[in-house]
C-alpha cells in the first residue's frame, strides 16, 4: 500500500472507532468500549508507522506525498479538496498524539470503568484523535480548519463531559468560544493568503510565497500574526490562555491526552508547518516569540502557587508549551517539535499519575488537603519523580536535552534573544519549583487522612459526593470516582501505560543528543531542508554553558523547594506575607479572567440587554412598527367604510393594487 | 412540462385531498410532496450546468396585452432552492402527517399553496409572475396564523402583514414601472421577462429607486434589520411546520430575489448601493446575533439566529463576487435545513418541559434523552457554521467575498461568527446539560418523533462531506448574477479591481 493510504487508515480508525462506539451504545457496554476504543487508536498508530516506513523508502526530495479524496469546494477562487499531507512533520506529529493517545486509551478503559457514560467517553475520545489527526494531516488551509476546529469541538465535549455539573459546562462553552475567536483568525489569515496567492494547498502556497512576498510584506505578516492568534488560542498563551486551567474540569485521562500531549501543541505544530511563511514574516514570527516568553513566565507564577493539584500541571503545559512557542518562532523548529513531543511523554505520565493520586484522595485535588502519600503508594510516586525531573530539565531526562536545545538555539542569535534566553531559564527554574512543590505537598509530610487509610489497606471513600471545583453536593453519577472506587496504580492497564511513558520520559532525549545523535533531526530534514539556522553547526562553548546553566537551575530550583516545604514548612506562609502583592497577583491569575470580562464578555451582554430591551422596545416596536400600523390603521378606517373585514382587506388590497398599478403604467405607457 | 407539474404538485394533491376527506388529506399531501421532491431531484439531477436556463423550460405568453409570460425555468441559481423548497415542504407534511392539526383540510390546503406559491417564485423567468407569486406566498401564511397559530395571533397577523404588503406594493409597482420604462429606452413591445429586462440599460437614476422598492420587498421578507419588526409575533404565533416551511424557505425565496432581480436588472443601483447593503446585512448579524444571546425563548433563539444568518447571505450577495454569491447561494441551502431542524427540536424541547419554550424551564434533558441530544448538537454545529459542515464553506466563501470588495465589512462580520458559537452552545447547554432542576421529561426522541429530522439530518452530514456538487452547478450562474454589478462597480467578479470601468452599452 501507498503512503496515501496508511494516511487515510491513521484517520480511518479513530473515526470508524467513534461512530461504532456512538452507534452501538447499548450493546457496548462495560469494558468492550475501552477495548474498541483503545484498538481503534492502536491501529492508528500502526498505519503511521507503516507509512513512516513506506516513506522512508523514498528518495529524500519525495517524502512529502499529498493524496486527494475529492474534491471539497472549488469555486471562487478557492480550490480545496479533501486532501491530506503525509511528510516527516506530519508523521512525527502522528506518531506523537496516535502513539500518546494509545496508551491514554489503556489508561482511561481502566480509570473510568465506574462511569456512567463509558462507552460515550469512548466515543468522544476517539473523535477527538480523528479531529488531531485531521488538523496534522490536513494538505490545505481548509481541512486545517476543519480539523482545527473538530478538535476545538471533540474538546469542548470532554471538558463538558459530566455536563450535569455546571461548573463542566461552564468551561466547556468558555474552551469553545476561544477557539472559535482562534478559529476566526485562522480564517481570515487563510482568506489574506488565499487573496494574495490563490490557492488554499500547502505546497502549493510554501512554493509560490517567495515570489508572492517580499520579506516582511505587510500582508503577509497580517495573514502571519492571524493565523498566530489560532495558534495561540489552541495552545492556550496569552491572552487566549484562561480556558486551559478551567478544562481540568473534564475527567483526567482528558486532561492527559488533550491539555498536555496533543490539542495544546496544535499551535506549535501550525508555526512549524506554516515555517516558509514565518521566514517571510519575521516581524510576525518575533511576536510569536515575546508572546511565548510572557506565557511562559506568567503561567510559572502561577503554577507556583495554586493549590489544585491538576491545575498545578495544567499552568506547567501552558508554560512549557511557551517554550515550544518560543521555539518555533524563532526557526528553531526540530528543538521546538523534540520539546513538543518529550513533554507529551512526561506531562502525559505527571496526569496519569495525578489521576492515580486524585483516586486515593476520592475525587478530591486540593493540595491543601493532600500529605505522605510516598510510602503508600510508591509507583505513583516514583513516577510523579521521573516526569517531575523531565520536566524540570534535570539531565539525564528527556526533558533536559529538549529545552537545553531550545535554549541553546535561542541563545545562539544574539542580540534581543538574549532576553528569550535568560527568561526561558528563570523559567525554568520556576518550573523546578512550582514542580517539586506540588511533589513534595503531595507525597512528603505528615500523611493525611486519606493516606492514612490507604496504609491501613482500604480505599478512602467519601462520605458525601461533591464537586471538588464548588463543593456542590452531588450523586455518584457524575464526576470522578463514580460509584465504584480505584486507583491507577493498582490497576494493570493504568500501570502499564504509566510504566512505557515512564520508561521514554526518561530516555526519549536520546532521539536528539548534541554530537551523538540527531535521529530527529535528519528525519526532519525533507520539511524544514532550506530554513533559516537548520544545518548550522553545533558550538560547543554556548552548548556546554546552555547544559550546565540549565542543571543548575534545576537542581536548584529543587533544592529551593526542599527547603520550603520539606525542611522549614511555615517559609511559605512568611513569604505570602512579605510579598503579598505579588502572591495576590499570582492566586489571581494575574487578573486576565476579569481583565476579560471587563473588555469583552461584559460590553457585548450588555449590547445585547440594551437592543433587546430598548432599541427592540422603542424603536423596532414602538417607533416603526406602531408607526405604520397607525398608518395602516387611520387608512383602513377610512376605507372600512366599503371594505367589511379588516385584515382579509389586506390579502384582498394585492389584487386591487396589482390591476391598478398595472393600468395606471399601462395608460402612461 | 416537468416543470410544471413540479410548481402545481403540492396544491393541486393538497385540494384533492381536501376534497377526498380529513382522513385522507395528509397521506395525499404527502404523497404530493414526496412526489414533488422526488422530481426535483430528478431534475437537479439530469440538469446540465453546460445547457444553464434551456432545459425545463416553458414559455407561453400569459396575458398578451400587458406582455406578461407564463415563463418558468430550472436554471443554476434556483435549481438548489427548489430541491430545498420540497424537500423542506416534504420534511413539514411528514412531521404534520405524523400529528394531525385540528381541521387539516384547510390546513394542507394552505401548506400546499404555500409550497406552490414557494415553488412558483424560484421558478419564474417572467418579473410579473415572480412579483405575483411573491405575494401570494404571503396569503396561505395569512390564513395559517390567523386560524391555527397561538398566543396573540391577531397582533402578529397584523405585523406581518402590513410589513410584507408595504414591501410588496412597493415592488409591484417598480416590476410593473421596470417593464414600462424597459419598453420606453428599447421601443419594443412591453415586456416583463428577465432574459430581455437584464439587457436593457436604465439610466442610473431610474434603477436607484426601482431598486430601492425591491430591496424593501426583499429585506422585509428575510428579514432585516432594521425591518424585523414583524418577526417576534409572527414566529411565537405560527405553529411550529408552518415555521418551519416560513423560516426555511421564505426568507431564502427573498435573498434568491436579490440575486434574480435586484442585481442584474438593476446593477448601477446595485452598485452604488453597495455599502449600504453591506452595512444592512453586519447590522443584521450583530443585532440578531446579540438578540439571540440575550433571549430565553428558544424559538426566539431560531428566529434572531435566522436574522444573523440572513445578514451574512445580504453581506455575501452584495459583495458582487463569485465567491460570495457562490457562498450565500449554499448558505441559503444550508440554512434552510438546519432550521427546520431547530424548529423541529424546539417543538421537541417543548414537549419535555411542560410545554414551555422558556430555556429557564429546561435543563439536563440529555440524560433521558442522548440521541436528540447528538441530533440538537449536530443541528447547533452546523447553525454556527462549524467546520466541517457545509454551512462553514458558505460563510467561508462569503467572508472571502466580502474580504476582497471591502475587507473591513467581513472583518466585523467576524463577530457575528464568534457570536454565533455563544448563542447556539447556550441554547444547547441550556436544554440539554446542566443539573435537572426544572423537573422536565426525561425522555428519548420516538421514532415517531425522530422519523421528521432524520432526512434534514441525513443531508445536513451529506452536504458537510461534499458540498463541491452542489457550488459546480451555481458557479456559472452566480458569476453571471453579479457580473454586471461587478462591473458597475468597476471590480470582476473574482474580486479584483478592473482596470477599466466597462460601460454596459444601453
Amino acid at each position: 500500500m501507498s503512503v496515501g493510504a496508511y494516511g487515510w487508515l491513521v484517520l480511518g480508525f479513530p473515526l470508524a472507532g467513534a461512530i461504532l462506539l456512538g452507534t452501538f451504545r447499548k450493546v457496548l457496554s462495560g469494558r468492550k468500549a475501552g477495548a474498541i476504543g483503545t484498538l481503534a487508536i492502536l491501529f492508528s498508530f500502526l498505519s503511521g508507522v507503516a507509512a513512516l516506513v513506506r516513506l522512508q523508502d523514498r528518495p529524500e526530495d519525495a517524502r512529502q506525498v499529498v493524496s486527494t479524496a475529492w474534491d471539497y469546494a472549488n469555486t471562487g477562487g478557492i480550490d480545496a479538496g479533501l486532501s491530506i499531507l503525509v511528510d516527516p512533520l506530519s508523521l512525527v506529529m502522528i506518531l506523537v498524539v496516535a502513539g500518546v493517545s494509545t496508551l491514554i486509551h489503556l489508561y482511561a478503559s481502566a480509570y473510568m470503568v465506574s462511569d456512567e457514560g463509558y462507552v460515550r467517553f469512548f466515543a468522544y475520545l476517539n473523535f477527538f484523535v480523528f479531529s488531531m489527526l485531521v488538523l496534522v494531516l490536513a494538505a490545505n488551509f481548509i481541512l486545517l480548519i476543519v480539523g482545527w476546529a473538530l478538535v476545538g469541538a471533540a474538546s469542548y465535549l470532554l471538558i463538558s463531559f459530566w455536563y450535569r455539573r455546571n461548573t463542566a459546562t461552564k468551561a466547556g462553552i468558555k474552551a469553545f468560544v476561544i477557539n472559535v475567536v482562534g478559529d476566526v483568525g485562522l480564517v481570515l489569515g487563510t482568506i489574506l493568503i488565499v487573496q494574495q496567492i490563490g490557492s488554499v494547498d500547502f505546497l502549493t502556497v510554501f512554493k509560490a510565497a517567495p515570489t508572492a512576498f517580499t520579506v516582511d510584506n505587510g500582508t503577509l505578516v497580517a495573514a502571519c500574526l492571524l493565523l498566530m492568534v489560532g495558534a495561540f488560542a489552541k495552545s492556550a498563551q496569552v491572552p487566549f490562555h484562561t480556558w486551559l486551567p478551567d478544562a481540568m474540569e473534564g475527567p483526567t485521562p482528558v486532561s492527559a491526552l488533550i491539555h498536555a500531549a496533543t490539542m495544546v501543541t496544535a499551535g506549535v505544530y501550525l508555526i512549524a508547518r506554516m515555517h516558509p511563511l514565518f521566514q517571510l514574516a519575521p516581524t510576525a514570527a518575533d511576536v510569536g516569540a515575546v508572546v511565548g516568553l510572557i506565557t511562559l513566565l506568567v503561567a510559572a507564577t502561577i503554577g507556583l502557587v495554586v493549590t489544585d493539584l491538576k491545575r498545578v500541571i495544567a499552568y506547567s503545559t501552558m508554560s512549557q508549551i511557551g517554550y515550544m512557542i518560543m521555539a518555533v518562532s524563532t526557526y528553531s523548529y526540530v528543538s521546538g517539535l523534540f520539546h513538543l513531543m518529550t513533554h507529551a511523554f512526561f506531562k502525559a505520565l505527571l496526569f496519569m499519575a495525578a489521576g492515580s493520586v486524585i483516586g486515593a484522595m476520592a475525587g478530591e485535588q486540593n493540595l491543601n488537603k493532600m500529605g505522605g502519600f510516598r510510602k503508600v503508594m510508591p509507583i505513583t510516586y516514583a513516577c510523579f519523580i521521573i516526569g517531575g525531573l523531565a520536566l524540570s530539565g534535570i539531565p539525564p531526562f528527556s526533558g533536559f536535552f529538549s529545552k537545553d536545545d531550545i535554549l541553546y538555539s535561542i541563545g545562539q542569535q544574539g542580540g534581543w534573544h538574549w532576553i528569550l534566553y535568560f527568561g526561558g531559564y528563570l523559567g525554568a527554574l520556576m518550573t523546578a519549583i512550582y514542580t517539586f512543590r506540588m511533589i513534595f505537598r503531595a507525597f512528603h509530610g505528615e500523611k493525611c487522612a486519606e493516606a492514612e487509610t490507604l496504609a491501613n489497606g482500604r480505599l478512602y471513600h467519601a462520605p458525601e459526593h461533591r464537586n471538588p471545583a464548588d463543593g456542590t453536593l452531588e450523586d455518584t453519577h457524575v464526576g470522578y470516582p463514580g460509584a465504584k472506587h480505584h486507583i491507577a496504580e493498582r490497576s494493570p492497564g493504568m500501570s502499564l501505560s504509566m510504566f512505557v511513558l515512564a520508561f521514554l520520559a526518561t530516555v526519549a532525549g536520546a532521539l536528539q543528543i548534541p554530537h551523538v545523535t540527531e535521529v530527529l533531526h535528519n528525519f526532519l530534514a525533507p520539511t524544514f531542508d532550506g530554513a533559516p539556522r537548520f544545518d548550522e553547526p553545533i558550538e560547543n562553548g554556548p552548548l556546554l554553558i546552555g547544559m550546565g546553566l540549565g542543571t543548575f537551575v534545576g537542581l536548584l530550583g529543587i533544592f529551593i523547594a526542599w527547603q520550603i516545604w520539606v525542611k522549614k514548612p511555615g517559609t511559605s506562609a512568611k513569604i505570602q506575607e512579605r510579598f503579598s502583592g505579588l502572591h495576590k497577583l499570582f492566586v489571581n491569575k494575574w487578573y486576565f479572567d476579569e481583565i476579560i470580562a471587563l473588555l469583552i464578555v461584559r460590553p457585548f451582554a450588555a449590547l445585547g440587554r440594551f437592543l433587546q430591551r430598548t432599541v427592540e422596545h422603542v424603536v423596532i416596536d414602538g417607533g416603526i412598527t406602531q408607526g405604520s400600523v397607525s398608518i395602516a390603521r387611520v387608512s383602513s378606517a377610512a376605507v372600512r367604510s366599503w371594505q367589511s373585514g379588516l385584515l382579509r382587506a389586506y390579502a384582498a388590497a394585492i389584487v386591487v393594487g396589482t390591476s391598478g398599478v398595472l393600468l395606471y403604467f399601462l395608460v402612461k405607457g | 412540462m416537468e416543470v410544471t407539474l413540479l410548481l402545481l404538485l403540492p396544491v393541486a394533491t393538497a385540494l384533492v385531498g381536501a376534497i377526498l376527506g380529513r382522513k385522507l388529506v395528509a397521506a395525499v399531501s404527502l404523497l404530493g410532496a414526496l412526489g414533488t421532491l422526488g422530481l426535483a431531484i430528478g431534475v437537479a439531477l439530469n440538469w446540465k450546468s453546460s445547457l444553464g436556463g434551456n432545459q425545463f423550460k416553458v414559455d407561453d405568453m400569459w396575458i398578451s396585452q400587458l406582455g406578461i409570460h407564463w415563463a418558468l425555468t430550472i436554471d443554476g441559481l434556483n435549481l438548489a432552492l427548489v430541491v430545498l423548497a420540497a424537500f423542506v415542504y416534504a420534511s413539514v407534511v411528514l412531521a404534520l402527517a405524523l400529528r394531525q392539526p385540528e381541521e387539516p383540510r384547510l390546513f394542507f390546503f394552505h401548506l400546499g399553496l404555500g409550497a406552490t406559491s414557494v415553488i412558483g417564485a424560484l421558478l419564474a423567468q417572467d418579473l410579473i409572475l415572480f412579483v405575483l407569486f411573491f405575494d401570494l406566498m404571503l396569503v396561505p401564511f395569512y390564513f395559517l396564523v390567523g386560524q391555527w397559530g397561538t398566543g396573540d395571533k391577531a397582533k402578529a397577523t397584523l405585523k406581518m402583514v402590513i410589513y410584507t404588503l408595504a414591501g410588496s406594493l412597493l415592488m409591484l409597482a417598480a416590476a410593473v414601472a421596470t417593464g414600462v420604462y424597459a419598453a420606453n429606452v428599447s421601443g419594443n413591445h412591453i415586456d416583463y421577462l428577465f432574459s430581455n429586462l437584464a439587457h436593457v440599460h436604465l439610466a442610473k437614476g431610474t434603477q436607484q429607486w426601482l431598486f430601492l422598492c425591491f430591496a424593501a420587498a426583499f429585506l422585509v421578507k428575510m428579514p432585516a434589520v432594521p425591518l424585523h419588526g414583524w418577526l417576534k409575533d409572527a414566529y411565537k404565533a405560527m405553529p411550529l411546520p408552518v415555521l418551519a416551511l416560513f423560516s426555511g424557505v421564505l426568507s431564502k425565496v427573498a435573498a434568491y430575489g436579490l440575486l434574480k432581480a435586484a442585481l442584474p436588472l438593476f446593477p448601477d443601483a446595485a452598485a452604488s448601493f453597495q455599502t449600504l447593503m453591506l452595512i444592512i446585512g453586519l447590522v443584521s448579524i450583530i443585532y440578531g446575533s446579540a438578540l439571540a444571546f440575550t433571549t430565553n425563548d428558544a424559538r426566539l433563539v431560531v428566529g434572531y439566529s435566522s436574522i444573523a444568518q440572513l445578514g451574512f447571505i445580504v453581506i455575501g450577495i452584495f459583495s458582487l463576487t463569485t465567491a460570495g454569491a457562490q457562498g450565500a447561494l449554499l448558505q441559503m441551502v444550508n440554512h434552510g435545513i438546519v432550521t427546520v431542524l431547530l424548529v423541529f427540536i424546539v417543538g421537541l424541547l417543548a414537549n419535555r418541559a411542560k410545554g414551555s419554550e422558556d430555556l429557564g424551564s429546561m435543563g439536563g434533558m440529555a440524560m433521558g434523552a442522548p440521541i436528540l441530544a447528538v441530533v440538537f448538537l449536530i443541528a447547533a454545529f452546523a447553525n454556527l457554521a462549524m467546520p466541517a459542515s457545509a454551512n462553514f464553506v458558505g460563510e467561508f466563501l462569503i467572508l472571502k467575498g466580502v474580504f476582497d470588495s471591502t475587507a473591513v465589512i467581513a472583518v466585523l462580520a467576524c463577530l457575528g461568527v464568534a457570536m454565533a458559537a455563544v448563542y447556539m452552545l447556550r441554547m444547547y447547554i441550556r436544554a440539554m446539560h446542566g443539573p435537572d432542576e426544572n423537573g422536565v421529561e426525561q425522555r428519548e426522541i420516538t421514532f415517531k418523533e425522530a422519523l421528521p429530522l432524520l432526512p434534514a439530518t441525513a443531508l445536513v452530514l451529506a452536504l458537510a462531506l461534499s458540498p463541491q456538487p452542489l457550488l459546480k452547478r451555481t458557479e456559472g450562474p452566480a458569476t453571471a448574477a453579479v457580473a454586471q454589478a461587478a462591473l458597475a462597480k468597476g471590480q470582476s467578479p473574482d474580486g479584483k479591481a478592473t482596470t477599466a470601468k466597462v460601460v454596459v452599452k444601453p
